[in-house]
């Protein structure tokens, strides 16, 4: 069973001689299967929740589970997809892709196999000697993608992925990660400050707090998608002209603007 | 690579360093290592203790040979960066210039100041005149090319306001590129020092009535591997020294610089 | 600054440059500044330089000191490069290697490289073992600290990514810290290859039968400065190859990772 589980965690930061509570007793369940998107202001904690579930940190009290064990070391099993990309500049895309399949031992040619459907999964074809420096932010993301699918991973784990990108790449490459969910549906934490995105591509989303970060609420938005089947509409702006959407949309955006007292930052 | 305020680190070099100590006199005892090859701690001791308040070795006490080591450096680090910071800044400032000395700079510069040392036996003899020459050379090429960096590594808006601000002349030079290029320049006098010190040990070897290379040189003609042994911590004490001194020159002169 | 020459002035001015060099130095010779044997002429030098190419001096003709000195260099050069890269890489990752090491390194640093020729000597007499000793002595230091920094200082996304993907000690030095190390590594290279040719020189001019250091001493003994300067010429013209060279894969590698 592939599903996140955060237990009640806590983690406090040190930064300039002074410690600060970063997380405060967090807890939430990311479903096998289940999409769900974490939103909240800077600083709230989200890229350390997802961060936890990768095993690139750990709390500093309470529990994260991935399928029941806890989360002691990263791991290809929790594929991650880094903001930055994190491409290795020295490799092909190929190379890129295929780093992953090496550490499975996965053997020569069934690894070529799978480099060469995910290449066309994500509209790579043609680009597998190409270095990620001669590729636009977009394909690059692309390939980060294919890095994590190509692992058939159980948990895949998103920090703000289309966070770098352009307006209208960023549109083209949700709409892609919703078609390329649907044929290969797994557990995914997606962390996002984007509230549209975050509804348009979550089935549930995790409303956190300003730091100390803590669970404000969480809205299912799955229901919402099946009764007005917004999955006929190709566009995202069909969808998000919706009704529900707009006020799934504004109903987490008041949300978060609770928070904001005047005098804020 | 300098160490950082983790305690545990400190402890663990200690002990990396106490632990080669221990096989040291462990191996010396037990005649693993051939004291004809290198020598035994006693040994060592007795040599350093000989050069330091001793009778002294090949013509002089330790201090004697470092003063006579140090005052040629010094007299050849001066000189040449005297003339090769200057130089250097000239040849960043003004293209004319650059134009004009480079190619003289480039049939100079592949040449290591070792290379140097025939020649200057040739011209000035073995006494300290030839020795200062080497030094010279040695220490000419680092400054002028680090100067030269400095200038041209300053920013050109910096350089625009100054010349907005009617910036112009002697002023233009203390205040403007001398502190912009002064990193660099820094850079290039430690290169500079670092050159000298092996210059001189190398001249030292190979001719000198005194100084620390002498002391090697000796060392190696008796086959007093203590002594030799002793020449080089006495080398390694002196460069330690010099770069200390130079580091806290180039804090003091650039409050302005965070150091990392 | 002033703004840049036109390619005209350039080319007057250097050319300037050089006849100025070359013209003082022809006219203090050819007035006998200082005697002949001791000022030779422009001229002279190229002349003795020419026919070092057939006559042997010091038992040997330019080419064959310079082959003598050339294989010693590479030996000693390479022996460096081979041992200091993988260990700089290793305590880069390795904190445990680096507390060590560090500490045994940072004693022996202010050692001058040459300081080891009496104990090279000693060691190895007129083997070449003895040079290689020295160069390794000049050479190993860059090729250490820049592998170690390099690795220390890589962008710690690509140390994540590769633990992400399933990597661990061994394969993220060879796969993530070298790579994004190379740049860093080639620049010492750069250094120690000068370092090392340097040392190499100086161990020559002290202890050695052969080679282009002991060819510029025996001048020096038979005050034969033309010969001096011509083994000045080709120490430099060597240490500027093999800087051109490596500049060069600087270069390329920088121009494939697309910076």
């Amino acid at each position: 069973m592939a599903n996140i589980v955060l237990d009640n965690v806590s983690r406090s930061f040190r930064r300039d001689g002074k410690e600060f509570l970063a997380l405060d007793r967090v807890s939430f369940v990311c479903n096998e299967h289940e999409f769900v998107a974490v939103v909240g202001p800077s600083g709230c904690g989200k890229t350390t929740c997802m961060r936890m579930a990768a095993g690139l940190d750990f709390p500093g009290s309470g529990s994260v589970k991935v399928g029941g064990k806890v989360v002691k070391a990263p791991g290809p099993d929790r594929a991650v997809v880094f903001q930055q990309f994190a491409l290795f500049p020295w490799k092909t895309v190929y190379e890129n892709i295929e780093f992953g399949l090496r550490s499975l031992g996965v053997g020569r040619d069934e690894a070529a196999d799978r480099i060469a459907r995910n290449l066309k999964l994500m509209n790579l074809e043609g680009y597998e000697s190409a270095y990620p420096h001669q590729l636009s932010g977009g394909m690059q993301q692309r390939v980060a993608i294919a890095r994590a699918y190509v692992l058939n991973p159980d948990v895949l784990l998103m920090d703000e992925p289309f966070g770098a990108l352009d307006a209208q790449t960023r549109t083209v490459m949700q709409e892609e990660l919703l078609r390329v969910g649907r044929a290969n549906p797994r557990t995914v934490m997606f962390i996002t400050h984007a509230v549209d995105e975050a509804v348009y591509l979550a089935d549930r989303v995790v409303v956190m707090t300003r730091r100390p970060g803590t669970i404000m609420q969480i809205v299912d938005v799955k229901p919402v998608r099946d009764a007005e089947d917004w999955q006929k509409y190709e566009r995202i702006e069909d969808v998000m002209d919706l009704e529900s959407f707009v006020h799934l949309r504004t109903r987490i955006w008041r949300l978060l603007r609770e928070q904001h007292q005047p005098g804020d930052h | 690579m300098s160490a950082t305020r983790d305690p545990s680190r400190l402890w663990t070099g200690i002990a990396s360093v106490v632990a080669v100590v221990g096989l040291w006199i462990v191996g010396s005892r037990t005649g693993f290592i051939d004291r004809q090859v290198f020598p035994s701690p006693p040994e060592f001791l007795a040599a350093a203790r000989q050069l330091l308040i001793g009778e002294g070795y090949a013509e002089g006490r330790i201090h004697e040979h470092i003063l006579q080591s140090v005052k040629l450096i010094l007299m050849g680090f001066f000189a040449a960066t005297a003339v090769g910071v200057p130089l250097g800044l000239w040849m960043g400032w003004s293209r004319r210039a650059e134009a004009l000395i480079n190619p003289i700079f480039l049939l100079i510069r592949p040449i290591p100041a070792l290379a140097w040392i025939p020649l200057a036996i040739v011209w000035l003899g073995l006494d300290d005149a030839a020795k200062v020459m080497i030094l010279w050379f040695a220490a000419f090429v680092p400054s002028v090319i680090n100067s030269y960096t400095g200038v041209r590594g300053i920013e050109t808006p910096i350089i625009e306001a100054s010349r907005m601000l009617g910036v112009r002349g002697w002023s233009l030079v203390k205040d403007v590129i001398v502190p912009g290029a002064l990193p660099s320049i820094f850079t290039g006098l430690r290169l500079s020092l670092q050159g000298c010190l092996t210059a001189l040990v190398a001249a030292e070897l190979l001719g000198a009535l005194l100084g620390m290379g002498k002391v090697l040189y000796q060392a190696g003609l008796d086959i007093y591997p203590a002594m030799i042994l002793a020449g080089m911590v006495a080398v390694a004490l002196v460069g330690f020294g010099l770069t200390a001194v130079l580091d806290f020159v180039e804090r003091r002169s650039m409050p302005w610089r965070r150091s990392h | 600054m002033g703004d840049k020459l036109k390619r005209a002035e350039l080319m007057w001015l250097s050319l300037a440059g050089l006849l100025i060099f070359f013209g003082v130095w022809t006219f203090a010779a050819w007035v006998e500044l200082a005697p002949r044997k001791f000022l030779p002429l422009p001229s002279q030098v190229v002349e003795r330089g020419i026919e070092l190419l057939t006559q042997p001096f010091s038992g040997q003709t330019l080419q064959g000191h310079l082959a003598v000195s050339i294989e010693r260099y590479l030996s000693g050069f390479l022996l460096a490069a081979a041992v200091g890269v993988p260990l700089g890489l290793l305590m880069g990752w390795y904190r445990w290697l680096d507390n060590v090491i560090t500490p045994l390194f940072d004693s022996l640093r202010f050692i001058a490289p040459i300081a080891w020729v009496p104990f090279a000597a000693l060691w190895f007499g007129t083997g070449i073992g003895g040079p290689m000793m020295i160069i390794f002595a000049g050479a190993f230091a860059p090729c250490l600290i820049n592998a170690y920094r390099g690795a220390r200082f890589v962008d710690p996304k690509y140390i994540e990514a590769a633990q992400v993907y399933g990597a661990s000690g061994p394969r993220i030095v060879y796969e993530v810290l070298l790579p994004a190390s190379l740049p860093s590594i080639i620049a010492g290279l750069r250094i120690s290859a000068g370092a090392g040719w340097q040392s190499l020189i100086g161990a020559e001019l002290i202890a050695a039968n052969s080679g282009v250091g002991l060819m510029m001493v025996r001048a020096q003994g038979a005050l034969d400065t033309s010969i001096v300067m011509v083994g000045m010429v080709a120490v430099g013209v060597f240490g500027m190859l093999v800087d051109v060279a490596l500049r060069g894969i600087e270069k390329r590698v920088q121009r494939k990772r697309g910076h």
